[in-house]
C-alpha cells in the first residue's frame, strides 16, 4: 500500500507529516511512500532529500490524493481535502472530532476512515504515537524562547562590572507536558521559576525540573487528575477563587507568565485576569498557550502579539510547533510512523484497522461509513498513584509516653533476664564444688563477654566471624596436646587424631580469613 | 617451666581472642583483628607445649605441621563461593576433635581408677573432712601424666562433675560431627538439599535424645564406657537426621547454629579437662553461633525452634492469587534502561554465587559508576547460604564495601531508585512477605525493591524459590525478566555497556 503527504493547505503551516527519514522506516514496514512537491520545504526538507529516500513525488495534491491509500497529515483536512478523499482511504492527521463534527460526518459519508492524533488514548503503551505531547513539549520551549524574545532583560541573574542584573522570575500554569517542557528551558535559562497546577500530585514532578511549585492554602480534599486519564478537570468555584488569589499576590513580581491550562473538550478557563495583567510591571509577557481554546487570560488575541496599556506584552501564538518546523516535523512523523507500526503487525505493508486495539480504537473517529466518536472509555486507566496513607504524628507527649513504656519493657526484660540466670547459676552453685564454680564463673563471664562482644560486629563481616571464630574453636588442640603424653596407645592416639584435625582448622580457618579480609576494600 | 606461667599465657591468650572478636566490629580493624587471633593461638599452643606434662613434644609439632599443610591447601584453594562448604567442613573437624579428646578422658579415668584399686585405694574417696580426695602414694602420683594427676586429686563429686562434662561435649561435638558432614554435603550439591525425614521424623530424633540421656545416667553410675560409645553412635545419628530434614535455604541458620555447637562441645570439654582457656573461647565461639543463628532468624521472621524442626510452617489459609504474566525483556532493553537511570540498586542472592557471576557484577558497576551513577548493593542478612556470604563474594570481585549496604540502611531508599537489580534472589525480595497474611514467608523482612521505578529480575527461568513460594514480584507492571544464567546474561549485558 501507499502512504502519501500532501503539503499542508492551511496557511502558515510549516510541518510535514512525513520526513525523508520517517519515509524510510515506513518503506521497512513495506509500504511506499509518496510526497506533494514542496510538501516539505518549509521543514527544511527539500524534494531531493525525500527523492532519495525513495520517496515517490507527486506534482499535485489531486494527483497525490488519487495515488495514496494511506494520507498522513498534520492540520485536519479541509472540506476540499476531504471531497478528495475516497471510499477505503485511510486519513490520519490532528482533528478535533468534538469541534468539528460536521466534518466528521462528511469524512464517513465519503467512506474514508479517519484516525485523529489528538484522540490517542494516554496510556504507557501509546506514548509513542502521542503527537499532542510531542507538540505540547515543543510549544513549551518555545513559548519561553518567544517570551525572552520580547523581554527586553535577561534571564539569569548577573553581577557584571555594569552593575548587577536581577533574574527573571517565571511563572508557569499547569504543569502538563508542555508547561514542564517550560519549567525546563526556563530553569536552565537561569530564570527563578515557579509553577502551579490544580493535580496536587504533579509538585514533585515540578520540584524535579528545579521549579517551585506555588502551593495554596486550601483544605478541601483536591481531585486526583489521574482519574481522568492524567489531564485536569473543572475546578470548585472555591478552589478556583483560592487560586486566582494566589496569583492576584504573585502578579505583581513576576516578569513572564505562561499559561497551558486547558481541560480537554472545553474553553479555557480564566486563570489570568484583566487585574493581574494590569498589577505587572512595563515589559512583562505574557504567553498564552491556550489562545486556541479562548485564551487563560481574556485579554489574548489569537495569533497575535498584543501591548497593553500597561506595557505588557501578551502574545497568543497558535502556532508554536509550526515556528520550529524541523523539529516538530520530525517528531510528528515518528508519532506517525509508530502508529503505523501498531496498524501493520505483519509489516507486511498492508493496514490492519484492529477495532480491538485499545489504541487503534480510541483514535478511530470514522470507520466503514460510521462515525466511531466518542470512544468507550480506555480498559486501562492511567497510572493512579495510589493515595498516600497518613501516618498519624504523634504529639511529643505521646512520643515521650512511648519512650518511657519501651523503656520500661526494657528493664523489665533485663531484670527477668538476670534474674533467671542469677537464679539458675545459685542453683548449680548449690550442688556443684568448689573447684567447679572457679571454671563455671570463668564460663558464665565468657559467655557474657561474647554476647557483648559479636553484637557489634558488622552484618558484612559475619562470613569472616565465621572463620575466626571456627579458627579459635580448635583451641579444642589444648586438650589434645595435653592428653598425648598419656602412657596409655590408645589415649595417644586419639590425642594425636585430634591435635592432626585442630591444627588443619586453625590455620585454615586463620588464612581464609585473612584472605577474606584482604578483599574488603573501600572505593 | 612452671604451671603458673601456662596459666599466664593463656590470660593472654583469651584477651587476644576476645580483641580479635571485637575488630571485627569494621573492615579496617577487621584485617589487625585476625592477627590478634592468630598470635593468642600461637601464645596458647606454645604455652601449652613447654607447660608441665607435656610428652610428646617433637610428635605434637610434627602432627601440627601436617595440619598446617593440609589447612594452608583447604585455605588458598578454596574459591569465595564454597565459603559456606568450607565452615561445615571445619566445624565437623572441632567436632570431631571434642570427641576424641571427651573419650581420652573417658579412658583417662578408668586407667587412674584401676591405679588407686591397684593400690588399695578407691578413686574419688574423701578424707575426714568431707571434700578433700585422698591421693594416690606418692611416688604412684608423680609416675601419671599431668591430666591424669588432674583427676587422681578428684573428689567422689568431682568426678561425677566431670563425667557429666565429658559426656555433654563427646554428645554435642558427635552432633556437630555428623551435622556438618551433612550441612557441607548440602552445601556442596553432594547430598540432595531438599528437607528429609527418615519414617517417625522428630520422633526419631526425640526418641534418640531420650536414649542419650537414659545412656547418659547409667553411665554416671558406673555402666562402664560402652554406654559413652553407644551414646556417642546416637549423637552422630541425631546430628545426621537433624540436618538432613532443614531445607537448603535455612542453611544460614543451620551453619551458624553448628558454629555455636562447636563452641559449646570445646567449652564442655574445657570443663572436663579443668582449663579455662578452653572454657573461655568454647564460650565466645558459642555465644557467636548462637547471636548469628538468632540474626538469621529474626532475618527470616522465623523461630529458631521451627528452622530446627525444618521446613516452614503451614500456611493459614488460602494464599493470594498472583494476578498477571512475566514479562520477559532482553539484554538490549536492560541496557537502555541502565544507561538512562542515575540510581541503581543491586540484590544479589545465592543465585550470583551459583552462577560465579560476581565479576560480571562487578564490572558492570565498575562501568556504571564511570558513567557517574549511583550504584549501590542491597544485602538482606540471609542472603546466600552462610551469613555475610554475599559481601564476601562481591568484596573478593573488588566491589568496594562502603557501597555494599545492608538492608535496613537501603530499604528506604528504593522509591528514589531508578533501576533495581535482583541476581539471582527470590524470598528476600517477595512482596507476599508483607502484602499476604497467608504467605508462609509472612512478616518476613525483605527488601522492597518493588518500590524502584523499575526492576530487573535476572533468574534462570520461571521457578519458585527455595521455599517454593511464589514471587508476585515477577508478575509487578514495573519488573521485566532477564531470563537465563546470570552469568552469561551479564556478558550479554556487558557487551552492550561500554
Amino acid at each position: 500500500m501507499k502512504i502519501g503527504t500532501p503539503k499542508e493547505v492551511m496557511k502558515g503551516e510549516a510541518r510535514v507529516a512525513m520526513t525523508p527519514d520517517s519515509a524510510r522506516q515506513l518503506q521497512k514496514l513495506g509500504y511506499d511512500c509518496i510526497i506533494e512537491s514542496g510538501a516539505g520545504d518549509a521543514a527544511g526538507y527539500n524534494d531531493d532529500t525525500y527523492k532519495e529516500a525513495g520517496v515517490e513525488i507527486a506534482k499535485t495534491a489531486a494527483a497525490l490524493w488519487k495515488a495514496a491509500d494511506v494520507i498522513a497529515k498534520v492540520r485536519p483536512p479541509t472540506e476540499a481535502e476531504i471531497k478528495k478523499s475516497r471510499e477505503g482511504q485511510l486519513l490520519i492527521s490532528f482533528f478535533w472530532p468534538a469541534q468539528n463534527e460536521d466534518l466528521m460526518k462528511q469524512a464517513a459519508e465519503k467512506g474514508a476512515s479517519v484516525i485523529a492524533m489528538d484522540m490517542v488514548p494516554r496510556i504507557s503503551r501509546a506514548q509513542k504515537m502521542d503527537a499532542l505531547s510531542s507538540m505540547a513539549n515543543i510549544a513549551g520551549y518555545r513559548a519561553v524562547i518567544e517570551a525572552g524574545n520580547n523581554f527586553g532583560r535577561f534571564f539569569t541573574g548577573q553581577i557584571t562590572a555594569a552593575g548587577k542584573v536581577p533574574p527573571a522570575k517565571v511563572l508557569v500554569v499547569g504543569a502538563g507536558v508542555a508547561g514542564l517542557a517550560a519549567i525546563g528551558t526556563s530553569t536552565s535559562l537561569g530564570a527563578i521559576t515557579y509553577a502551579f497546577d490544580v493535580r496536587p500530585e504533579v509538585a514533585e514532578q515540578v520540584e524535579s525540573m528545579g521549579a517551585e511549585f506555588v502551593f495554596l492554602d486550601f483544605d478541601e480534599e483536591q481531585q486526583d487528575g489521574s482519574a481522568s486519564g492524567g489531564y485536569a478537570s473543572v475546578s470548585s468555584p472555591e478552589f478556583t477563587a483560592a487560586q486566582l488569589a494566589k496569583f492576584r499576590e504573585l502578579a505583581p513580581d513576576m516578569d513572564i507568565v505562561i499559561t497551558t491550562a486547558l481541560i480537554p473538550n472545553r474553553e479555557a478557563p480564566e486563570l489570568w485576569t484583566k487585574d493581574m495583567v494590569e498589577a505587572m510591571k512595563p515589559g512583562s509577557v505574557i504567553i498564552d498557550l491556550a489562545a486556541e481554546k479562548g485564551g487563560n487570560c481574556k485579554l489574548t488575541v489569537m495569533d497575535e502579539k498584543i501591548v497593553t496599556d500597561n506595557g505588557v506584552t501578551i502574545i497568543g501564538y497558535t502556532d508554536f510547533p509550526s515556528r520550529m518546523a524541523t523539529q516538530s516535523s520530525n517528531l510528528y512523523a515518528t508519532n506517525i510512523r509508530h502508529m503505523m507500526t501498531d496498524l501493520t503487525p505483519e509489516k507486511d505493508g498492508k493496514v490492519v484497522h484492529n477495532m480491538d486495539d485499545d489504541v487503534i480504537r480510541g483514535a478511530t473517529i470514522t470507520h466503514e461509513k460510521q462515525v466511531t466518536f466518542p470512544p468507550p472509555p480506555p480498559k486501562v486507566a492511567a497510572i493512579a498513584a495510589k493515595p498516600k496513607e497518613k501516618v498519624k504524628e504523634l504529639t511529643p507527649e505521646e512520643k515521650r509516653a512511648n519512650e518511657i513504656a519501651a523503656f520500661k519493657a526494657q528493664t523489665r526484660q533485663q531484670v527477668t533476664l538476670l534474674a533467671v540466670g542469677a537464679a539458675l547459676v545459685l542453683g548449680v552453685g548449690l550442688i556443684a564444688p568448689a573447684s567447679f564454680m572457679q571454671h563455671f564463673i570463668v564460663f558464665v563471664l565468657s559467655v557474657f563477654i561474647g554476647f557483648q562482644v559479636i553484637w557489634n560486629v558488622a552484618h558484612s563481616l559475619h562470613t569472616p566471624l565465621m572463620a575466626v571464630t571456627n579458627a579459635i574453636s580448635s583451641i579444642i588442640i589444648l586438650g589434645a596436646l595435653i592428653q598425648i603424653g598419656s602412657s596409655s596407645l590408645l589415649i595417644t592416639l586419639l590425642a594425636a587424631l585430634g591435635i592432626f584435625m585442630a591444627s588443619i582448622n586453625i590455620f585454615g580457618g586463620f588464612l581464609v580469613t585473612r584472605r577474606m579480609l584482604a578483599m574488603f576494600q573501600k572505593s | 617451666m612452671e604451671f603458673g606461667f601456662t596459666i599466664a599465657a593463656y590470660a593472654v591468650a583469651a584477651v587476644l581472642f576476645i580483641l580479635s572478636l571485637g575488630g571485627l566490629s569494621g573492615q579496617e580493624s577487621a584485617k589487625r583483628a585476625v592477627w590478634y587471633g592468630i598470635v593468642g593461638m600461637a601464645i596458647a599452643i606454645v604455652g601449652t607445649l613447654i607447660g608441665p606434662g607435656q610428652g610428646l613434644f617433637v610428635v605434637s609439632l610434627v602432627l601440627i605441621a601436617l595440619g598446617a599443610a593440609v589447612g594452608y591447601q583447604l585455605a588458598t584453594r578454596v574459591q569465595m563461593t564454597q565459603m559456606p562448604e568450607l565452615v561445615a567442613i571445619m566445624h565437623s573437624l572441632v567436632g570431631l576433635a571434642a570427641v576424641f579428646v571427651g573419650f581420652n578422658a573417658d579412658i583417662m579415668i578408668n586407667n587412674v581408677a584401676e591405679i588407686y584399686e591397684t593400690s588399695g585405694l578407691v578413686l574419688g574417696a574423701v578424707g575426714e573432712d568431707g571434700y578433700t580426695a585422698i591421693g594416690l602414694p606418692k611416688e604412684t602420683y608423680d609416675g601419671l601424666s599431668s591430666f591424669g594427676q588432674l583427676i587422681a586429686k578428684k573428689s567422689g563429686v568431682e568426678i561425677g562433675i566431670l563425667r557429666v562434662e565429658l559426656v555433654l561435649g563427646i554428645w554435642i561435638g558427635a552432633v556437630t560431627f555428623t551435622g556438618s558432614v551433612i550441612a557441607y554435603g548440602k552445601l556442596a550439591g553432594k547430598v540432595n538439599s531438599a528437607a528429609q525425614k527418615l519414617p517417625g521424623g522428630h520422633m526419631l530424633n526425640a526418641g534418640a535424645a531420650a536414649l542419650s540421656l537414659l545412656l547418659a545416667i547409667m553411665y554416671m553410675t558406673g555402666s562402664g564406657s560402652w554406654t559413652l560409645v553407644l551414646l556417642t553412635l546416637l549423637a552422630l545419628f541425631i546430628g545426621y537426621h537433624l540436618i538432613m530434614g532443614i531445607g537448603g535455604a535455612d542453611m544460614p541458620v543451620v551453619v551458624s547454629m553448628l558454629n555455636s555447637y562447636s563452641g559449646w562441645a570445646a567449652a564442655a570439654i574445657g570443663f572436663s579437662l579443668g582449663n579455662d582457656l578452653l572454657i573461655v573461647v568454647g564460650a565466645l565461639v558459642g555465644s557467636s553461633g548462637a547471636i548469628l543463628s538468632y540474626i538469621m532468624c529474626k532475618a527470616m521472621n522465623r523461630s529458631f525452634i521451627s528452622v530446627i524442626l525444618g521446613g516452614f510452617g503451614g500456611a493459614a489459609g488460602e494464599q493470594m492469587a498472583v494476578e498477571g504474566e512475566q514479562v520477559p525483556i532482553d539484554a538490549d532493553g536492560v541496557a537502555n534502561a541502565l544507561d538512562e537511570a542515575d540510581t541503581i540498586i543491586i540484590i544479589p542472592g545465592y543465585g550470583m554465587a551459583v552462577a560465579q557471576a560476581q565479576q560480571n557484577v562487578a564490572e558492570l558497576t565498575r562501568r556504571l559508576r564511570a558513567k557517574g551513577k549511583s550504584v549501590r548493593f542491597a544485602i538482606h542478612p540471609v542472603a546466600g547460604r552462610l551469613p555475610g556470604h554475599m559481601n564476601v563474594l562481591l568484596a573478593e570481585a573488588k566491589v568496594p564495601y562502603d557501597i555494599v549496604l545492608e538492608m535496613d540502611e537501603i530499604n528506604d531508599d528504593f522509591p528514589n531508585t531508578d533501576v533495581a537489580i535482583v541476581i539471582g534472589s527470590n524470598d528476600i525480595v517477595n512482596p507476599a512477605a508483607q502484602d499476604d497474611p497467608n504467605s508462609p514467608i509472612a512478616g518476613m523482612p525483605v527488601l522492597e525493591c518493588w518500590k524502584a521505578k523499575q526492576v530487573f529480575v535476572s533468574k534462570r527461568g520461571q521457578g519458585t524459590g527455595y521455599s517454593g513460594i511464589e514471587n508476585p514480584l515477577f508478575f509487578k507492571d514495573n519488573t521485566r525478566m532477564f531470563y537465563g544464567d546470570a552469568k552469561k546474561s551479564l556478558e550479554d549485558l556487558l557487551t552492550r555497556i561500554s
